[in-house]
């Protein structure tokens, strides 16, 4: 093959403190290429089924994609992969900022960390040269000053990726955080990196070089793509106003997870939540852009009156607006911006921290927990103060927060009395915030998301026909725009199946989602286009897709081995399925079961899976994964496949 | 005459697409150190600060060379580099009161715009914010 991806990675193995290279095989390249794809590949291999997330045996990969570094839109993003401290599986976490670019021009296509440092540590790297340092000083500082430290230590030109006290303290949603304010947020990654005493990776870059296979082929291929992103019916507005621009219209349609699921929509007036009533309100203070991007979706904000005056921070986004704001019942956004700061210097998710927030608020509601055991917190829908109390409790594990920590599912286990009923979990991942009991796609897209439930593997905004190259790709998938309206089963899985594959591309390539299943516009032929010239890999749009579909595959293989069964995983958070949303515009049933088994059994038969859900033998030699086949006996043996190989 | 770039660094969001374009149509490789714009980037506060020349009247860089390896390009409005006569001194860096003048060490040589010859390869990647444009009849006020 010839590629000018060189794929060279650095192993660092915390326990012995050796630092080596190695370079990702031609084979896997090609079949995976870079990013998320490459890192299931090598995860695969590095972990087992019966590695524990938590253990020195874990691995922690930090991989860019493979046009990150480049100018090709909106291609900063880089994957982080582990085995998961919440759902005990598979874990892939992706970040924006500056660190990927800054690892591609160092030179670095890949982190890898084995085992645990003997004391905390941080790793600095430059072009051809790297090292480890101790962090002891640094140990218990947030991620602010972390970042200060470094860079006033290396230079204010370095990139830090660090974690806060929360991934020190492994809370099992402690996010890596980078650029100050960029998160992997999901899954628990940053306890990951907090078990192996890893505090930080700082990358010198400002001297890097990044060279690609074809300079004036890629020229032309990218400014086509940038006039047709710029040209994207979201683009001003999602550059303008951010991703939480929609939030007050989202409540008015009634489609606004609200109070931890009750509702769908927040009692009152919810415009200040609005990423769109920002500016005029004073509290959106700069626009910001990953590397390489083209839109600059980011917010920078700050408070300049009142008892949270002078609190600032990168967002919040729409999810963080939901989770702290909708969902604990908030209309104020003020304490919802100062949840978002310290989410962001402690090291936590905001999904999974305000879900477990809003969780222990409907056990309060419901007499379950008592005001003693919210540490004298009065944890009521709508007290902005008490969220904020209680985030700072879940970051330094204190009091309820040392149970909350732990993920909702083990928090409802512990306290029993039926709180698993308003756990808004599967699998043991905390569930993003879109009403999935009135958008089926989301609904069958979390019910296989191989981390837990969760819009961040295949986002599937077209299935709402709200823009017009939206309801074209629906049209081109599924025959006729008429699927593009988010309450029907009709063609969920075909909708489902191609952003999955688009998706997993995207992650490979270090492409944004935003460019390829929010705005539509960079399509598989541009993309194909793209990778060529800049690494020589002359992949069909079909091929590409089929990439895509090998790395769900491998993915979904990858939990079979850790235990997944299909018939009771793939499945959604108890309420979802068994509790009507009467907000709903239309009625709001439960997305039950069996709906959920009639578009899970088309989907698994696009896939080429059983009835069961398990790969049968033939599609795992067609995408090249009969490898697999030897650790899957057990999970064919267990889940009841009727094509066991 | 071409135009010349106008900067607005209020509408900066300092995801350096511009710098990534820069050192591609310039130089064929991605280098943040071989952009002819350069932004500084205090992420913490979202302060982003470009700065590339701005094809001023004052010159000061032609005038602070010391071997005129520098001079203006009447047909292309930008300041044009003898490469062949440089010797790397720096003169120009310093002397450039807009911060437009960067230097790499490697080539031992100044990086200055010179327009991408009429279509700026960084304005095409700043659309949305429009930190950087390409006007025609850009007054001095402006390009501060």
């Amino acid at each position: 093959m010839n590629t000018s991806y060189a794929g060279q990675l650095l192993i660092v193995d915390l326990s012995s403190e050796t630092i080596r290279t190695e370079y990702i095989s031609p084979k896997v390249i090609n079949l995976f290429l870079g990013g998320r794809g490459a890192g299931v590949s090598l995860l695969w291999d590095l972990v087992s089924g019966s590695t524990e997330p938590l253990a020195e045996d874990n691995a922690l990969m930090v991989i860019p994609g493979m046009l990150t570094g480049t100018s090709a839109p909106c291609s900063g993003r880089t994957t982080l992969l582990a085995k998961s401290p919440a759902t005990g599986r598979y874990l892939k976490s992706n970040i924006g900022g500056w660190i990927g670019v800054s690892l591609k021009l160092a030179g670095i296509d890949g982190l890898v960390f084995t085992g645990k440092a003997k004391h905390p540590v941080y790793l600095s790297l430059s072009p051809g040269q790297w090292q480890l340092h101790l962090a002891d000083t640094l140990w218990g500082q947030g991620v602010r000053a972390t970042t200060h430290a470094l860079k006033e230590k290396h230079g204010t030109d370095v990139e830090v990726m660090c974690i806060g006290p929360a991934g020190e303290r492994l809370v099992r949603f402690a996010a890596v955080m980078a650029s100050y304010y960029n998160a992997a947020a999901r899954g628990g990654i940053g306890a990951v990196m907090g078990s192996k005493n890893l505090k930080a990776v700082v990358v010198d870059s400002t001297m890097g070089q990044l060279t690609i296979a074809d300079p004036d082929g890629f020229t032309k291929v990218v400014k086509q793509a940038r006039k047709l992103l710029y040209s994207d019916s979201i683009a001003e507005d999602l550059h303008k106003f951010g991703t939480a621009r929609d939030v007050d219209f989202l409540n008015k349609m009634r489609i606004l997870p609200s109070y931890n699921f009750q509702r769908s929509h927040i009692h009152g007036e919810a415009q200040k939540l609005s990423g769109r009533a920002w500016p005029a309100l004073g509290y959106l203070k700069g626009i910001v852009g990953c590397a390489g991007c083209i839109y600059s979706c980011h917010r920078f904000t700050r408070i300049d009156k009142g008892k949270y005056a002078g609190i600032y921070s990168g967002g919040p986004e729409y999810e963080t607006v939901a989770s702290f704001g909708s969902g604990c019942g908030l209309l104020d956004p003020e304490p919802v911006f100062v949840a978002n700061s310290l989410c962001n210097d402690l090291g936590l998710d905001v999904i999974s921290t305000g879900s477990v927030i809003q969780w222990a608020m409907e056990s309060v509601q419901r007499g379950v927990l008592s005001h003693a055991d919210c540490d004298g917190l009065d944890l009521q829908f709508g007290n902005g103060d008490a969220v904020i109390e209680m985030v700072k409790k879940i970051g330094y594990r204190q009091g309820l927060g040392d149970l909350l920590a732990d993920g909702v599912a083990r928090a409802a286990a512990q306290i029993g009395q039926g709180s698993d009923r308003w756990a808004i979990q599967a699998r043991g991942l905390e569930q993003s915030c879109v009403e999935t009991r009135g958008a089926f796609a989301y609904a069958l897209a979390f019910a296989v998301n191989p981390r837990g439930p969760d819009h961040l593997h295949s986002e599937c905004l077209a299935e709402f026909g709200g823009t017009k190259e939206g309801r074209a790709l629906v049209k081109r998938i599924a025959g006729d725009e008429k699927y593009a309206v988010p309450n029907t089963e009709d063609k969920r899985a075909e909708i489902v199946r191609w952003h999955e594959d688009i998706y997993a591309v995207s992650d490979a390539l270090g492409l944004c989602a935003f460019t390829t299943t929010a705005a539509y516009s960079l399509q598989e032929e541009l993309i194909a286009q793209l990778l060529k010239t800049a690494t020589g890999i002359d992949l069909t749009a079909e091929a590409l897709l089929q990439v895509g579909k090998r790395i769900i595959t491998l993915e979904r293989c990858f939990n079979l081995r850790d235990g997944l069964c299909p018939e009771k995983d793939d499945v959604l958070p108890w309420r979802i399925m068994h509790e009507p949303q009467p907000d709903l515009p239309d009625g709001g049933d439960p997305m039950t079961p069996e709906r959920l088994k009639r578009m899970l059994s088309e989907y698994y038969r696009l896939h080429g899976w059983d009835v069961h859900g398990l790969p049968t033998q033939e599609t795992l030699e067609e995408l090249d994964l009969a490898f697999t086949l030897s650790e899957l006996t057990d999970a064919y043996a267990k889940c009841g496949s009727e094509k066991e190989p | 005459m071409l135009g010349k770039l106008v900067v607005d660094a209020d509408h900066c969001t300092g995801c350096g697409s511009c710098m990534l374009a820069c050192s591609l149509a310039k130089e064929g490789k991605f280098s943040l150190s071989l952009s002819r714009i350069q932004v500084t980037r205090n992420e913490e506060i979202a302060e982003f600060t470009p700065k590339v020349c701005v094809q001023c009247r004052e010159q000061s860089c032609i005038a602070a060379c010391p071997v005129s390896a520098l001079s203006f390009n009447e047909a292309t409005g930008a300041i044009q580099l003898n490469r062949e006569v440089c010797t790397g001194c720096q003169q120009c860096v310093s002397a450039c009161p807009y911060g437009g003048v960067h230097f790499d060490k490697g080539q031992n040589l100044p990086l200055i715009c010179d327009l991408c010859g009429g279509s700026p390869a960084c304005v095409d990647a700043c659309q949305l914010p429009q930190a950087i444009s390409y006007v025609q009849d850009a007054t001095e006020e402006e390009e501060r």
